[in-house]
């Protein structure tokens, strides 16, 4: 059999592209970061050094989650165990995938879907961009990697990846910092409401198929936001929650409100929440998933020697960053 | 959808070219006016219509003028000489009026939505000084993409058609697809009807060659754009935006970044529609020539953006100078000043005239007066300068052929475009003069603005492979086909190379602000 | 008819110290840029009181010396 010319370039065309993705694929790997603690912002990475299997609740969301929901609060008080995989600017498209990966190693009982990445999008993409941008870069780790070859020195191009490392506060940061706001009344009714964008709906409802797939519950929380957020989004977020029929609870809605202060309980005059205000949301998520989840005290048990260990030095800083955010915020 | 972007890149641009090279041959212009019009519609919506009207409007025009000289070749022959001559003078008047007419009806459109918020704001502060205390409301309006590149080229149309050396469209959809193809629309080059038509019209045979040849160019234009363009980008908007806060040193590396910046990025621009264009088996105007190896401003502005230079020599330039009232100028300077000045005077109004377009055309503002002013000046002080020149240093001629005197024009040609480019970045002409004083503050501070040292490190080797490129173009040597006639293995790992440079080395994602193309405001 | 002294004198007087004979290439070579040809094409406007259309502002009119005289002995006919 002879080809055509035509064929022949074709097939020539499809060779490279082979050729081409095949080591796009292994650079990709190679700029993996050395340590699983730079995987992604905030201490989201941690989550892959946690032993297999260890993980009760899985909370999944953006920078909100990472500086609102502290787990280790939750074993320490009633022995759950959780994870906050959560970083800033993280999207569906990109928890989707995320997901994904985690429940390769972990089988969570309840997963906390944060709904602020519903709406998370830069300013100067249209919402087309930012989806195929993040799912490319989900598809592709060199183009979610690739600046990271300015880290690469003499010493450690050929050095072997070490993904061990264990995160205290399971993937919560502790900030100390208070710059606060006034408390207005910031869900005042303006009767309309932003509904989610049908791509992200897309994905939202492939993370619960996932979820359903793996047995997990799923149930949706917003973190309190005075900036960022308002009850236009909650209700985008209401109708999807009840169109999906999956349990939906908005910290900023008066009748849930743990407390909220933002006169003291934020890092950044309303955006994200200190450590005072974390405290509050994690209590009041802690209660809830007390309330509705058969979930096990791990405290003490076998297997679960390095969330005890772990337990023991949070309980150590605990005391220090207490003092730090409240001189902070003029508490005495 | 940006030339850059991955919709148009992997989406839209492979889709076009099935399209178009599965059509039969007579069909193949739909595919390319069908994915023009959808990418013009993509970028501007309902501003799509300035576009079809303005196409509409050349191309009845274009029609008349042909019928025009039709008619006049059918019938004045016939005529006895009088009545010959007679004939034809109404005939080019006519011809005359309806290209004037056209140009004005085209022109009119462009100065409505590009500089009347620009007149407004000059009458207002005009109206300032009046003791009326009148002011006008200053109108906004949104520039269509790629309005002033369509404008120019409908207006090369009619004046080729009109001089005779090209043939008019008979279709309206062959001119809206001369206007409207999508890798000149948004960024030009200024091409010719006579030039493309060929290729859009009967387009030729897909060519596997070709089509290689254009993916290789695309991928050269995304290195410049994304490893160096929107790199420097982060360092000259830092500096540029707040001058006060860096050092003079800041200054300099922030203006030679600037440089490299447009440079990257608009020649990137060029190599990505040029190369796209060649994948469909249409040959582009090339709008570089190595500049940077120019050994006068003149020379440079040949060498850079040549086809914005080309039609401003073309249809304003040449035709101002032996235009009636300027042959009537140079003579009333010859009897008054004698004739060195009867016959350079006319030739600097009209050069005067030219850089002001030129100034205008990148934007509405003083800024972009003051800067084709300053090349004016330039290119009038080397020539005003010249027989001083010549007569204290009688040798010049001589050392002009030597080799280290040619590397001092250069050199020299280099400076004076990057003061050029200071001032057309800065805020304002206030902000230009400022920023040069800032030359003489300390040169203390560190020059690691928004970048680290791995980033200027990119710059600086990306600047070096840029100016190889340059060399061996300027040498003649062709880089694709050179390639071309190497082994596979060498040419895949060359081309895997540059696609994993652009991935790996491109400045894009959180750490980077996305830069969108300068050109394309203009 | 003109003769090819009258162009080189022209020539000669728009950029003094031009060395070039009759045949010589000038606009390729960058002895003339296009600033200057419009100098020589007023100053042969001026001298032999000719009508100059843009379409006859081409680089093969201008070339050469010998080129500009067969333009302006066209023109004159």
């Amino acid at each position: 059999m002879t080809l055509k010319t035509w064929q022949k370039n074709g097939l020539r065309m499809v060779a490279f592209l082979l050729v081409l993705l095949m080591l796009v694929l292994a650079v990709g790997h190679y700029l993996m970061p050395q340590s699983n603690r730079y995987l992604e912002g905030y201490t989201a990475g941690g989550i892959l050094g946690e032993d297999f299997d260890t993980i009760d609740v899985l909370v999944l969301g953006d920078s909100n989650a990472a500086q609102g929901i502290a787990p280790m609060k939750w074993y320490d008080e009633h022995g759950i165990t959780g994870y906050t995989y959560a970083a800033g600017w993280m999207s569906m498209y990109n928890l989707y995938y995320r997901l994904k990966q985690i429940y390769e190693e972990q089988n969570p009982q309840v997963v906390v879907l944060c709904t602020a990445p519903a709406y998370t999008k830069k300013g100067s993409e249209t919402t087309m961009q930012s989806a195929l941008g993040d799912i490319a870069d989900e598809l592709l780790p060199l183009l979610r990697f690739h600046d990271n070859w300015k880290y690469l020195t003499p010493g450690n191009l050929l050095t072997e990846k070490d993904y061990s490392w264990r995160d205290v506060n399971k993937g919560y940061t502790p900030i100390t910092d208070v710059a606060g706001r006034p408390n207005t009344d910031y869900m005042y009714d303006t009767g309309v409401s932003e509904p989610i964008p049908l791509l992200v709906q897309f994905y939202m409802q492939r993370i619960l198929q996932l979820c359903a797939d793996h047995d997990s519950q799923v149930v949706l929380i917003t973190v309190p936001a005075a900036v960022g957020w308002n009850l236009a989004r909650h209700n985008g977020i209401a109708a999807f929650a009840e169109a999906n029929d999956v349990p939906y609870v908005d910290f900023n809605m008066a009748d849930q409100n743990p407390g909220i202060d933002w006169t003291t309980d934020t890092a950044d005059g309303g955006t994200h929440l200190n450590w005072l205000g974390a405290q509050k949301v994690t209590e009041a998520l802690g209660n809830y998933l007390l309330t509705h989840y058969d979930l096990e005290d791990h405290r003490g048990q076998d297997g679960y020697e390095s969330w005890d260990g772990d337990a023991q030095t949070y309980r150590d800083q605990r005391t220090d960053i207490q003092t730090r955010v409240t001189q902070n915020a003029g508490i005495v | 959808m940006a030339y850059n972007s991955f919709p148009y890149l992997c989406i839209f641009l492979p889709l076009c070219w099935l399209a178009w090279a599965l059509l039969p041959q007579r069909y193949r212009p739909v595919a390319l006016l069908g994915g023009s019009l959808v990418f013009y519609w993509l970028m501007a919506g309902t501003y799509t219509v300035w576009l079809l009207l303005a196409a509409a409007l050349t191309w009845a025009l274009g029609l008349w003028l042909g019928r025009l000289q039709d008619l006049q070749a059918a019938t004045t022959p016939a005529l006895d000489p009088g009545a010959r001559k007679a004939a034809k003078k109404s005939f080019t008047a006519l011809q005359k009026s309806l290209v004037a007419g056209g140009s004005v009806a085209l022109l009119g459109l462009l100065v409505w939505l590009k500089y009347l918020p620009f007149l407004v704001r000059t009458a207002n502060s005009l109206l300032a000084r009046l003791p009326m205390g009148w002011q006008i409301a200053t109108p906004t309006l949104v520039q269509p993409v790629g309005l002033s590149f369509f404008t120019l080229m409908a207006i090369s149309y009619l004046v080729d058609v009109r001089r005779g050396t090209t043939r008019p469209a008979v279709h309206y959809w062959q001119v809206l697809l001369y206007l409207s193809f999508w890798p000149h629309v948004v960024e030009g080059p200024f091409d010719r009807w006579g030039q493309i038509s060929p290729a859009l019209l009967d387009p030729p045979k897909p060519d596997y060659r070709a089509f290689t040849f254009g993916v290789q160019r695309i991928l050269w234009g995304m290195m410049k754009k994304l490893i160096l363009a929107d790199r420097a980008n982060m360092y000259v908007k830092a500096v540029f935006d707040d001058w006060t806060q860096y050092s003079g040193a800041a200054v300099v590396v922030g203006t030679l970044l600037y440089t490299l910046q447009l440079y990257a990025e608009f020649s990137g621009c060029m190599d990505m529609v040029v190369g796209a264009a060649e994948c469909f088996g249409v040959p582009l105007a090339e709008n570089f020539r190595q500049p940077f190896f120019s050994r006068s401003i003149g020379e440079f502005w040949r060498r850079w953006h040549i086809t914005l230079g080309a039609w401003l020599r073309e249809y304003l330039f040449q035709p101002v100078i032996v235009s009636k009232p300027m042959l009537r100028f140079g003579k009333w300077c010859n009897t008054r000043f004698g004739a060195a000045l009867g016959r350079s005077l006319p030739v600097w109004a009209g050069l005067l005239l030219t850089w002001l377009a030129i100034g205008l055309w990148h934007g509405a503002g003083w800024l972009y007066v003051v800067y084709g002013l300053y090349y004016f000046f330039l290119q009038w002080l080397g020539q005003a300068a010249e027989p001083t020149l010549l007569r204290l240093l009688p040798r010049l001629p001589q050392w002009r052929e030597h080799r280290i005197y040619r590397l001092w024009q250069v050199a020299r040609t280099f400076v004076l475009v990057n003061l050029g480019m200071l001032l057309f970045r800065a805020n304002g002409t206030r902000a230009a003069l400022d920023m040069l004083a800032s030359l003489r503050r300390p040169y203390t501070d560190s020059l690691l603005i928004k970048l680290d040292i791995r980033d200027l490190w990119v710059l600086a080797v990306g600047a070096l492979v840029l100016l190889a490129v340059d060399l061996l173009h300027e040498r003649g040597v062709s880089i694709r086909a050179t390639l071309a006639a190497r082994p596979l293995p060498l040419r895949w790992a060359v081309y895997c190379g540059g696609m994993l440079a652009v991935m790996i080395f491109g400045a894009y994602g959180d750490n980077y602000d996305p830069a969108a193309f300068i050109y394309a405001q203009f | 008819m003109h003769t090819i002294d009258e162009i080189m004198k022209i020539l000669a007087e728009v950029k003094p110290g031009l060395s070039a004979g009759p045949d010589d290439e000038l606009v390729r070579t960058g002895l003339l840029d296009s600033v200057e040809i419009m100098s020589v094409v007023m100053a042969l406007a001026e001298e032999f009181d000719l009508e100059i259309s843009p379409l006859d502002l081409k680089e093969e009119n201008f070339h050469t010396a010998n080129a500009i005289l067969a333009l302006v002995n066209r023109l004159e006919a």
